[in-house]
């Protein structure tokens, strides 16, 4: 999402209802960006960003294609001023990725054999008692 | 220097560029299927600090990555595994294998000799197989006896797991459940086996595991040679059941010819008696401890040199004895052809005869004959008859039997 709101266009019907929701997750994303990285490890340091963003997105995607709470007009708006990931809500509406936590665990290119992140992994092909976290959102499973 | 590794070109030559690595099987881990990476050059050797093909993989489940530490030249030197730093062959410290087979090395340890001996070595060993170590007195010239006995028979794949998390160790690890590191209880730092040091081992000096692993050897069981170069009769101890003599026979004929052998089936035991005393050394060390007939672990030691033992003991414990009444007496010298029942191709028995029944004491007349004396006449019950004196008459075999 953009600090400055650039476009001129007026805001359509409905932004008022969904304004303040998202005025709350600009401010936590604000805080998380200022938060100091003492303590953290190198990789923790970026979760909560990628965990705001994909709430922020997430919130949008389910009032328009859940809920079906808002206009079509609305929806496309906030894709427009970035205010929800369009790349990511087209993964989500593809099936096995429906919970998908971040981009860059489904980024093969990034990896040493080529493969998804540990968190794309099914629970049930993991062993037993695994607990994942995964190094780049800190997601701990996003695939079932 | 802060070199980057393309421009770095000292001594390139020597850079070691390898396609698989050198590794043990507790290395590899119990997946037959792993995927390594391999970074050429990635790291500096830990003991000829020259640039090496680096190998990372994980060996399994639950296990941390590992990553080869030394180079591949420095691997064959010794025969070892190129992560573990153990022996390829028995999975023992350098040490351990070094003192067993009597290997002495003196690599250089200089800095600059040590450059010029490897640079040396490695061009020699691109000169023969690849496959085969270099320092052909490492492989196994018949396995030493005590390095399989210490050896681990199964990979220990304890080995892998991943460290102890210091975190954890401080009381201060947030990771909690998904923590990779163990959240263990560290090994005591007093514990000579926590100050380990990879140089150290690669030249077989100070390495408290090798000197816990000889303190174990020098602790094993072991069945020396008695000092009476006669004696060349075992005791077997523990027999099965239903062992036919026959059977024995072919167990231990293996070790050199027999010259007799006596089963006593009431006492589960056996003694052989070799023809010669190299046969019954040779025998002693490979059955000792080791043989395993019909699901039982044989006793074996060696029979008791009577010649010394016998007369001392006796004059010590029993009391003065009246002769029994009604014996023949010592009969004259048997023939020399009676001397020597034995074949020609047989060599002769040792100076004094192997009486570890304690027979020719007794002046019977016929000294290696197992029955007792029988006397002529029923003598009164006051009598003393040596021949059924339990503690006299073929005592060591039925003692020694129970407490096998």
């Amino acid at each position: 999402m953009p600090k400055v709101r650039r476009s001129r266009k007026p805001p359509p019907d409905g932004w008022e209802l969904i304004e303040p929701t998202l005025e709350e997750l600009e401010q936590k994303m604000r805080e998380a960006e200022t938060e100091p990285h003492e303590g953290k490890r190198k990789q923790e340091s970026l979760w909560p960003i990628f965990k705001i963003h994909h709430q922020k997105s997430r919130y949008i995607y389910d009032l328009f294609y859940r809920r079906k709470a808002i206009s079509r007009e609305l929806y496309q708006y906030c894709l427009n001023e970035k205010i929800a990931d369009a790349n990511l809500i087209a993964k989500w509406k593809k099936t096995g990725y429906e919970n998908l936590c971040c981009l860059r665990c489904i980024q093969t290119r990034d990896t040493n054999f080529a493969t998804n992140c540990i968190c794309r992994v099914p629970k049930s092909k993991l062993e037993e008692g695994r607990i994942v976290e995964c190094v780049h959102c800190g997601c701990r499973g996003c695939s079932g | 220097m802060a070199v980057s590794k393309s421009t770095n070109t000292y001594n390139r030559q020597n850079w070691e560029d390898s396609d698989f690595p050198i590794l043990c099987q507790t290395c590899l881990g119990d997946n037959p299927y792993i995927r390594m990476t391999k970074e050429k050059y990635g790291k500096e050797c830990k003991i000829c600090c020259r640039p090496f093909t680096v190998f990372r993989w994980c060996p399994g489940a639950r296990m941390r990555f590992k990553k080869t530490e030394i180079c591949q030249t420095c691997s064959k030197l010794k025969n070892v595994c190129q992560t573990c730093l153990l022996d390829l062959e028995y999975g023992l410290p350098i040490q351990v294998r070094d003192a067993a087979l009597k290997i002495q090395d003196d690599l250089p340890r200089n800095e600059v000799n040590k450059e010029y001996y490897i640079q040396n070595l490695d061009s020699q060993m691109s000169k023969f197989d690849a496959t085969q170590p270099s320092n052909m007195a490492l492989k196994s010239k018949g396995a030493s006896d005590l390095l399989v006995r210490l050896a681990r028979t199964a990979p220990y794949y304890k080995r892998n797991r991943p460290h102890v998390c210091s975190f954890w160790v401080k009381g201060e690890c947030r990771r909690g459940e998904e923590c990779p590191y163990r959240h263990e209880k560290p090994t005591d730092p007093d514990d000579p086996l926590a100050d380990q040091n990879i140089r150290d081992r690669y030249y077989g000096v100070n390495d408290p595991v090798a000197e816990k692993l000889m303190r174990r050897a020098a602790a094993m069981p072991a069945l020396p040679p008695p000092e009476d170069r006669t004696v060349t009769t075992l005791y077997i101890g523990n027999l099965p059941e239903n062992i036919t003599e026959e059977e024995l026979r072919g167990h231990f004929y293996q070790y050199g010819e027999i010259r007799s052998l006596t089963l006593v089936p009431r006492a589960q035991c056996a003694f052989v008696q070799y023809t010669t005393r190299s046969a019954s050394e040779h025998a002693a060390e490979k059955t000792f401890n080791r043989l395993v007939i019909g699901g039982k672990r044989l006793t074996i030691k060696w029979g008791k040199s009577q010649g010394r033992q016998g007369p001392n003991d006796k004059s010590e414990t029993l009391p003065a004895l009246e002769p029994v009444p009604g014996l023949p007496g010592t009969l004259p010298p048997p023939p020399p052809a009676f001397l020597h029942p034995f074949p020609p191709q047989m060599p002769p028995p040792p100076n004094r005869p192997n009486d570890f029944f304690n027979l020719h004491h007794y002046a019977g007349p016929a000294w290696g004959a197992w029955g007792g004396v029988a006397p002529p006449i029923p003598p009164p019950p006051a009598l003393h008859y040596p021949s059924q004196d339990p503690a006299r008459l073929g005592a060591h075999a039925h003692a020694s039997a129970p407490q096998t």
